[in-house]
């Protein structure tokens, strides 16, 4: 998502003079052109997070509207306070992105995954969060999050199961895709965990051949422009979440307090192990029990 | 701060301007039974400063030790910013002037304070987009408490204004040698704080912070052609200054004052103009 991210973010700087683009010493190999075409409006403000966010308030305060970039948890986790306190209680329009949701990093370590993000920033005022459920909805993140008055975070992910297939229908409001329509359960994935149940999908005889699967992207929902979804909800009275986050705090929990009712509701997320062993995103995936087999295993037990 | 080419200030009544906020402070700490006194009256001198002489309507200034924010709100009220009325519902239910500066609530406050290490990176934020985008002369102002220089976001913000050359940002650091339990001296020692501020490439100098001309004297000081390095002013002050049983007394930190205390703190300020 990375490189759809610095296509769309480079027409969105160059079309409003007091947007700016500020990096957290990230970027290598993506943002060299823009830095010199963006001149002063381009600044890298080194290795320091928590001073990276009260700088971009201070530029939002001076009317600017930043993007402030960097991997998900250095941009989450380690400035939580400067985005609750100099950002979201001020309702500035600083664009948070974070690149490498979920388990996109992989076997770079525990350090380097994002499976709070979500959690931390959905409980602070004023934020909506953006996670884009493939390469190809990006560019429609960046468009929405360049109209936000306020704070915004823009999840960017790889999947460890990605998936070309594309969605059926897209509510332009909310971005929620509508991606299969099988009738029996509702599955619905936040952002790029989408590619889980895609990837299922490509087995002919899969459980989620019978299921309606959707992908969710962008928080807090607005369920009532979102029928389809909750016409599928209605009907099947089973819903599965699947998230590339834990589920303490997830949008799977959001979701499931949203929907209340529901006969069968079942969320998929991350695990913590202690004694963790690493490899790519595809491990990670089955390691928490999130590859397309055990969500295909969820959802035949759901079908039952 | 730039050095302005102006006539002297007035500084016998900017001490009488320090008068009125101390005793307006101690009203409405008694009043609302409040604590954090101390650290209000050891910026005293600094709040009227910044608020009379230093700041022209483009400026910004961050009271980056949201804890003084009494202080700031007795400063406002006595230039004219705030009136009676509001600065009665201090400390209040239904207030917009709690303990520390609030979100949104006054005009003259960008924003919102009290988690230590926030103001400098903001402020810092400000005078980069005046300074390298807008290309405007609007400055900004931190005032920094010494125990806040514990919080490494003080440090990062200092090597970005640093790095940025942003001669339109002032820190001032209110150095009264106390923090939240016990000596800055003890609890984590700052010293060499001057050294530490100029290593990290400020404009570095240490003044008496309830003298206004040994303030302004180093905030007016011509600096070297090309010098653009920010400006770190190591206001050496004493924590409940004007009142002699709060002087340099940790408690005063936390306590409110009882009837007694509040008539004998009233005498102590009117004795010491």
């Amino acid at each position: 998502m990375r490189v759809a991210f610095t296509a769309a973010v480079e027409k969105a700087l160059l079309s409003d003079p007091d947007s700016l683009l500020i990096t957290g010493d990230l970027g290598y190999n993506a943002f060299e052109g823009l830095a010199s075409r963006l001149g002063p409006r381009f600044l890298n403000a080194g290795v320091a997070e928590q001073n990276m966010m009260g700088v971009a308030a201070g530029t939002a305060l001076a009317g600017f509207r930043p993007w402030v970039y960097s991997i998900a948890p250095f941009a989450t986790l380690r400035c939580l306070e400067q985005i609750r306190n100099d950002i979201c209680l001020h309702d500035l329009p600083v664009r948070i992105v974070g690149n490498g949701g979920g388990y996109t990093y992989g076997v770079m370590g525990s350090t380097h995954h994002a499976l709070e993000d979500l959690a931390c920033l959905k409980a602070l005022p004023n934020m909506t969060l953006y996670f884009p459920c493939a390469d190809d909805q990006v560019k429609a993140a960046v468009v929405m999050i360049s109209g936000e008055k306020g704070p915004t975070y823009l999840r960017l992910a790889i999947s460890g199961f990605p998936s070309s297939r594309p969605p059926l229908a897209e509510n332009p409001a909310t971005l929620t895709r509508t991606y299969h329509l099988g009738g029996g359960a509702t599955i619905v994935a936040v952002g790029h965990a989408v590619q889980i149940a895609l990837s299922a999908l490509e087995t002919s005889d899969s459980p989620l051949q019978d299921a309606d699967v959707f992908g969710l992207a962008k928080f807090p929902f607005d369920l009532k422009s979102d029928s389809s979804l909750l016409k599928s909800v209605e009907k099947t009275q089973r819903v599965v979440v699947v998230e590339e986050h834990y589920q303490n705090g997830g949008v799977g929990e959001s979701l499931k307090a949203a929907l209340p009712g529901v006969e069968r509701f079942d969320i998929l997320g991350a695990k913590y192990f202690r004694a963790q062993r690493y490899g790519g995103a595809a491990f990670h995936l089955k390691q928490s029990g999130l590859s397309p087999e055990d969500l295909a295993e969820r959802v035949r037990s759901a079908l039952r | 701060m730039t050095a302005a080419k102006s006539r002297a200030p007035d500084f016998g009544a900017l001490r009488r301007d320090a008068l009125a906020v101390r005793r307006k402070l101690l009203s409405m700490h008694f009043e609302a039974h409040s604590g954090h006194i101390g650290s209000g009256l050891s910026c005293v001198e600094i709040l009227v400063y910044a608020h009379r002489i230093w700041k022209k309507p483009e400026d910004r200034f961050i009271l980056s030790k949201g804890h003084a924010a009494s202080a700031l709100y007795a400063v406002f009220n006595h230039v004219g910013l705030l009136s009676d009325a509001d600065l009665g519902t201090y400390y209040k239910d239904s207030t917009l002037l709690p303990a520390h500066p609030a979100a949104g609530a006054l005009e003259e406050v960008p924003a919102a304070t009290g988690s230590l290490g926030h103001g400098l990176p903001i402020a810092a934020g400000l005078a980069f987009a005046h300074r390298k985008i807008r290309k405007s002369s609007s400055r900004a102002l931190a005032l920094l408490s010494d125990g806040e220089c514990d919080e490494g976001s003080v440090w990062e913000a200092a090597l970005f204004a640093s790095h940025h050359q942003l001669d339109n940002l002032t820190a001032i650091v209110d150095v009264n040698g106390l923090q939240g339990f016990g000596g800055t001296r003890d609890v984590l020692n700052l010293e060499p704080l001057a050294a530490k501020w100029r290593a990290f490439g400020f404009l570095t100098r240490e003044i008496n912070g309830h003298d206004f001309k040994s303030i302004h004297a180093a905030v007016t000081l011509p600096r070297r052609r090309g010098d653009r390095r920010p400006l770190c002013l190591l206001a050496r002050t004493v924590k409940g200054k004007g009142v002699r049983f709060m002087e340099n007394r940790l408690e005063w930190h936390y306590l409110p004052m009882d009837e007694g205390q509040f008539k004998r703190a009233l005498k102590d300020v009117e004795a010491s103009r």
